[in-house]
């Protein structure tokens, strides 16, 4: 390491010499895997297929609600009220002769939004937050991991049913109720990596170059602690689709004539001796939106977070 | 052991603290007049005044929390707006009802996830394996609410099993039951499966096999048991999700609980009661958790956390 170079307090450093080998060392860490290793990897896993495949369909379905469906969806029709399936109202037609099916269609647009809405909030918060509390340590970790695991600690329908209580309901509330009630994994999740990659050789080697905190956490510590941030976002998505659909169905959520998967469930509560099917096609879509996304999320994990 | 058991216990009052302030928070700043809730809309302005006064909500947010956190310890929760009955008495009453339909759920779920999870782990990579994780994969995917209304369907309507709704006898409660039971075990035959499989490795299995004990006797005696430590903390964790989906289902099923009086009052916003059956739900969960946790410790002497 000494070599005779700059004079520096007695001792001769070459800096550039230290710089190069420190810096080659910080390349050679960061190295990143293929995409294609990773996509060959994920699609050997027929769940990842199957639920690839169903959260396209649900996509899509999001995207092109108005080419899809039939029928508008609030608009209503006395000559076909309560009609059970059939090759003109393929999902039925509820109280008021709305098309169920034109109705689902549009409803994946709501649960689509609240999804990725909710779920973008709480995970740009809940990661900043974590890795604050994983770079800084001391009292910034210790005030954020209070707070994260008092959060942690509440049940999350009941803490998005108390936001609401607040706030009022409305989809923008839900999407904020879920935000709030959701964040703490995150930061767990962030909090954990960022302490082990503290001490990695490679970011210490990163400090020691002087390079600013910011660049250090979102340059070199965050591309590192992000698979297991996406795997659990992947996760997180379906739960958001359900809490919404159940916030709307206790009529807490979107509120009648949104067509929310919660909303015609709630429809169709009262009629389900006459006509089941109102509340039998949406209830049918939550389950294999979230199952689609749960297989999806499975693989990754399999994947791209193997240790856990 | 016990410094760690006491411990634990401890460190839930910093933690029951700070949900008393988050709960007081979000209804302290949940839109509409409190003062106008408690005296109605046509009140004079010196009326007005006294009221507010009388409550202190004149008074600033510290001194407001002051007082509502020394009458929670005294177990007043305030005055329902709507019925005008004390908010602990009508928690008192709607509590044991969802209670019911809780415990009722867990078992349920043990008695349906304790032998499909141990069958799964014990014939792995088999028909009845793949078939077991099928069946989980789905259970934790349908919504909790959704399949109760299935059950209602075919058993209340088409079958006539079970009357549709209300609440009185043990045949009201068996459909919601089921139904949050058998969501749950889906995600904790899982969890026995993988423990399960985890406790079928270790050396005193072997022992036991090769002492020549039946088959039966070594899951059952010796491997279940200890399979079943880390059950105790998930299902301390699951009760929450357990409360949670049992508010759609008293709705749906008519059930006077504690699920039903919260959303009845979030829209009727008497907010007293939704805030303190908010505090009695999140301060027993957090408990259970803690105690579930403690439990795990005892069960389990090898586990020390620091």
């Amino acid at each position: 390491m000494i070599t005779p170079g700059s004079r520096n307090g007695g001792v001769y450093v070459d800096k550039e010499w230290v710089k190069q080998q420190l810096s080659e060392y910080v390349e050679e860490k960061e190295e990143k895997r293929p995409v294609v290793e990773f996509l060959t990897k994920l699609f050997k896993h027929k769940g990842a297929v199957f639920g690839a495949i169903i959260i396209f369909l649900f996509v899509f379905t999001a995207v092109f609600a108005p080419w899809l469906a039939p029928y508008e969806y609030d608009k209503p029709d006395s000559s076909a009220i309560l009609q059970p399936s059939s090759a003109e109202h393929l999902f039925g037609t509820d109280e008021f002769g709305r098309d169920i099916f034109s109705r689902i269609v549009y409803g994946s647009r709501i649960s689509l939004k609240v999804a990725l809405v909710a779920v973008g909030i709480s995970l740009v918060a809940g990661t900043v937050l974590g890795a604050l509390a994983g770079y800084y340590g001391g009292i910034v970790d210790y005030i954020i991991s209070s707070i994260t695991d008092i959060a942690w600690a509440f049940p999350t329908t009941l803490l998005a049913i108390a936001f609401i209580a607040a706030l009022g309901t409305g989809i923008q509330n839900v999407i904020i109720a879920i935000a709030l009630a959701s964040w703490a994994g995150y930061c767990r999740v962030v909090r954990g990596q960022f302490l082990s990659l503290r001490e990695r050789e490679s970011i210490q080697a990163a400090r020691i170059l002087g390079m600013s905190d910011a660049r250090i956490i979102f340059g070199h510590m965050l591309p590192n602690a992000l698979a297991p941030v996406i795997v659990m976002a992947t996760l997180e998505l379906p739960k958001a689709i359900v809490i919404e659909a159940s916030l709307s169905f206790l009529g807490l959520g979107a509120q009648p004539p949104t067509p929310s998967w919660g909303v015609i469930l709630d429809s169709g509560k009262g009629l389900i001796g006459q006509a089941p099917w109102i509340s039998f096609f949406p209830g049918l879509m939550i389950m294999l939106v979230v199952l689609g996304f749960n297989l999806f999320g499975d693989a990754l994990r399999d994947v791209l977070d193997p240790n856990s | 052991m016990l410094k760690y058991i006491v411990k634990r216990i401890l460190l839930m009052i910093p933690v029951l603290v700070f949900m008393t302030i988050i709960v007081f928070t979000i209804f302290f700043f949940a839109p509409g007049d409190p003062v106008s809730r408690i005296a109605g809309p046509n009140v004079t302005p010196e009326v007005y005044e006294s009221i507010k006064r009388k409550y202190g909500l004149d008074q600033p947010y510290i001194v407001q929390y002051w007082r509502f956190m020394k009458s929670v310890i005294e177990g007043d929760l305030g005055i329902s707006i709507l019925q005008e009955r004390p908010v602990i008495d009508m928690i008192k009453e709607r509590l044991p009802v969802t209670l019911e339909i809780g415990l009722l759920g867990f078992l349920i779920t043990f008695v349906i996830a304790i032998p499909a999870g141990v069958m799964a782990a014990v014939k792995k990579n088999t028909f009845v394996d793949y078939l077991c994780m099928s069946g989980t994969l789905v259970g934790v995917a349908i919504p909790t609410f959704w399949f109760g209304m299935l059950l209602m369907y075919f058993f209340a309507y088409k079958l006539r099993w079970f009357p549709i709704s209300g609440y009185g006898t043990i045949k009201h409660l068996i459909l919601p039951s089921f139904a949050i039971g058998l969501t749950n075990a889906a995600i904790t035959a899982r969890m026995v499966r993988s423990s399960m499989l985890e406790v079928l490795k270790q050396d005193y299995v072997r022992t036991a096999r090769s002492k020549g004990l039946q088959e039966k006797v070594v899951i059952y005696r010796h491997a279940l048991k200890n399979a079943m430590i880390p059950i105790i903390t998930l299902m301390g964790l699951r009760l929450g999700w357990i409360i949670g989906g049992s508010v759609a289902l008293e709705i749906i099923f008519s059930i006077p609980g504690i699920g039903r009086l919260m959303v009845d009052s979030i829209l009727a916003r008497d907010y007293p009661v939704v805030q303190g059956a908010m505090l009695v739900l999140t301060s027993s969960i957090i408990v259970a958790n803690i105690l579930a946790d403690a439990l795990y410790a005892i069960v389990d002497p090898r586990i020390r956390y620091s």
